[in-house]
């Protein structure tokens, strides 16, 4: 089973960079797809994302999201639809041939545009926080928070949130199957979803209660939280780091210079 | 040093005592194993002697134990203990912090105050002792069990400390990463390391331990030096499991025209990682059947064929004659049982008889009270069924396991590892359970590590190694 958001170890572009570039380089990114709301430019960002994901050898795993990302981006867009109704009709949800009810909920382009601007960021942020994860060993993390100064034990409470991720992926494999073994047939779809919850999530619960108990006297057992530590394989900034560097620069820049004297473009 | 004395200890919101007036020393470079049921106080007596107890748990305390010579009350938290005792837990998944081997143990040295050429030196030397230089990139979610165990074990050797605390360490590994784990261990006892150990495997570290503690309700009923203490017969088959004249009992005739269970030219893979190779087995109705074979050798990959939680990628699977690839799994629940390893991945309702009905409800068995007072009385824990699951020992979390699967009367009951984490009376108990299931007319499938279960219990023994049925023997009755 593919863990969902774990490092990946391999030897490539973002993986050399420091994790500083890397946050950086968050920041920037999550920044600007909040604020553009012109299309083009938002997909423009999701294929650099992508270029910058295969020159670093990472593309296999980012594209593993992409059916997460499809599924959410149509919700988005049904959302829209129904929610926010603008501009020219294009048509309707329920054809206008249905007795009684056809030709209700119109489906407008302002709504299609606002839900497609939705699903580009959301499209942004899942690409650029997987790279950023995947390419970060949690060790390099703790270092680089350290430096900035965040209590240890907030520090440590991000970096077992993400160690949690595959162990509930796991388990609730192993529960799911357990259940399905005694005859329980949910069935699919929501509805099943909803029937499965205590089957499946109070075994899941109670087990990664027991679990974060143990995982928490082991922190303490090895002495994490005494924050006294030795700097050993610290990573330095490389020619990578100045390349990330200066291409956030120049894109943060010229991003400024259109928000001012040209808005209209991305905006 | 570690001195436990007169220790007692009961939970929060729990009115009977986990430990009760224990006294134990544990003298510098001694190994003391401790054993005894489940639910007897071995793993609390491991957080009081590393001073968890005292500092993080609440519930009522009484007694004294020291770290070297002082009051661990004393000590200012974990963190100052952890200067003086390392402890590895008996869930290792759940000691992995990190995402490499390496980084899991290079983390736990970056906090000792040594030197970065001393960190560099101590890392290269424990990834040697516990044979992981060649698994150091790996992610531990990845790792088999014992992998794992010898992970976390490193991780906690790292810190660099003369005492160990090992809360069964070896409970989940086959024969082959048992041993491995024993002569790690053993090589550091004669580095002159303190370890207690809590452990089932006596026959493994017999010749490492030093003092043997047996402990019942909390408190210890027999400890010295093992040949000692084993000569009490009670204690020794606590000690000792002993699964002799099991098969004693009248099998069933079998029929050799009506198989249980054909497996045909089965091959599975894993996306593309091959686990099963051709595999053909037939089994007759009425057989008692073991799996053996080490870690990895695909023993559950081919039981989950059996109720199509796993479909072959090649080959078919008849269970009573009906092919798996033509059944739901709901249709196969009710031929097919499967008890997995851990029972705490079934337990969900309020009480055991809940849990037991959850079964019956999803195959539309009726007569629900009759038939779930008799799968407890089946496995014994009839006086449990108001009871919330959670709250019974390992062992007999094992027989409502057992009993979950027994009321909904399938035909074929298969159990992965149904002994681990037992002692010696528990784990002959379920394997009797087992026998008198088989007696009434149930198919029994065993995947086990343990040989003797084989050997003693089952009339027949499959053994698998990577992927394949190297050999498949109708045991010889002794």
């Amino acid at each position: 089973m593919s863990e969902i958001l774990q490092y990946v170890h391999k030897d490539g572009f973002f993986h050399r960079l420091h994790p500083f570039s890397k946050i950086l380089f968050i920041i920037v990114v999550s920044v600007m797809c909040v604020f553009i709301t012109s299309i083009p430019f938002l997909v423009l960002m999701v294929v650099a994302l992508l270029v910058i994901a295969y020159a670093s050898h990472l593309h296999r795993e980012v594209i593993q999201q992409l059916k997460l990302v499809l599924i959410m981006s149509v919700v988005f867009i049904i959302i829209t639809v129904l929610t926010m109704p603008n501009g020219a009709t294009l048509g309707y949800l329920i054809p206008q041939g249905v007795p009684v009810i056809g030709g209700s909920i119109a489906i407008t382009d302002g709504a299609i545009g606002i839900g497609l601007i939705l699903a580009l960021r959301f499209m942004v942020l899942i690409f650029a926080f997987q790279l950023f994860l995947i390419s970060t060993q949690p060790r390099d993390l703790v270092h680089a928070m350290e430096k900035l100064h965040m209590p240890i034990d907030y520090i440590l409470m991000f970096i077992l949130a993400l160690r949690f991720i595959p162990t509930l992926q796991i388990e609730g494999q192993r529960i799911h199957e357990a259940q399905l073994a005694r005859g329980y047939n949910p069935g699919t779809g929501m509805i099943g979803k909803i029937k499965s919850v205590a089957p499946i999530v109070v075994p899941l619960v109670s087990n990664a209660l027991l679990r974060s108990n143990v995982l928490g006297l082991t922190i303490d057992m090895r002495g994490y939280r005494t924050g006294i530590r030795t700097h050993v394989r610290e990573r330095t900034f490389c020619t990578g780091d100045y390349a990330m560097m200066g291409g956030l620069t120049v894109t943060a820049s010229g991003f400024v210079v259109i928000a001012i004297f040209a808005s209209g473009l991305i905006f | 040093m570690i001195e436990l004395k007169d220790v007692s200890y009961t939970y929060p919101h729990t009115v009977q005592e986990a430990l009760h007036r224990l006294s134990l020393v544990l003298e510098p470079g001694r190994c003391i194993m401790v054993t005894g049921p489940s639910g007897a106080g071995k793993t609390t007596l491991c957080l009081a002697a590393c001073g968890i107890l005292c500092h993080e748990y609440g519930g009522k305390k009484s007694g004294l134990v020291t770290i070297n010579g002082r009051d661990v009350s004393a000590y200012t938290g974990l963190s100052e203990i952890a200067k003086n005792i390392g402890i590895v837990f008996d869930d290792a998944e759940a000691q992995m912090i990190f995402t490499t081997v390496e980084e899991e143990i290079l983390s736990a040295l970056e906090y000792r105050g040594l030197t970065p050429e001393d960190i560099e030196k101590r890392l290269a030397s424990i990834m040697e002792v516990t044979y992981l230089t060649e698994l150091k990139d790996r992610s531990p979610h990845n790792l088999s069990g014992g992998q794992k165990q010898r992970a976390a074990l490193a991780a906690t050797l790292a810190l660099g400390n003369d005492i160990l605390i090992l809360d069964e360490p070896t409970s989940e590994l086959d024969e082959h990463a048992t041993r491995r784990i024993v002569e790690i261990l053993s090589n550091l006892k004669k580095q002159g390391k303190t370890l207690l150990l809590v452990e089932h495997k006596y026959a493994h570290f017999r010749d490492m331990i030093d003092t043997l503690v047996v402990m019942e309700h909390g408190a210890i009923s027999a400890i010295g030096a093992p040949e000692e203490v084993l000569k009490d017969e009670r204690i020794r088959r606590i000690v000792i499991p002993d699964f002799t004249g099991i098969r004693n009992g009248a099998a069933p005739a079998l029929s050799a025209f009506s198989p249980a269970i054909s497996i045909r030219n089965l091959s599975y893979s894993y996306d593309e990682v091959p686990a099963l190779h051709d595999v053909s087995i037939e089994i007759s109705a009425g057989e008692f059947v073991a799996i053996v074979g080490e870690n990895g050798s695909g023993k559950t990959t081919l039981v989950k064929q059996f109720n199509r939680l796993l479909t072959p990628t090649s080959g078919d699977v008849l269970i009573r004659g009906k092919n798996t690839r033509e059944c739901t799994i709901t249709d196969l629940a009710r031929d097919v049982g499967l008890v997995f390893q851990n029972p705490d991945h079934m337990f969900f309702a309020d009480t055991v008889k809940d849990e037991i009905a959850f079964g019956l409800e999803n195959l539309g068995i009726k007569n629900k009270n009759d038939v779930i007072d008799a799968a407890l009385d089946e496995v014994g824990l009839l006086h449990t069924k108001t009871l919330y699951p959670r709250w019974l020992s390992r062992g007999e979390r094992q027989r409502l396991a057992i009993a979950c699967v027994v009321a909904m009367q399938p035909a074929i009951i298969v159990l992965d590892e149904p002994t681990t984490g037992l002692d010696g009376d528990e784990a002959r108990l379920v394997m009797e359970i087992l026998k008198n299931l088989q007696v009434k007319g149930h198919t029994i499938i065993v995947i086990t590590h343990n040989r003797d279960i084989a050997r003693y219990c089952a009339d027949r023994m499959i053994t698998m190694d990577r992927g394949r049925v190297i050999s498949d023997t109708r045991v010889v009755v002794e």
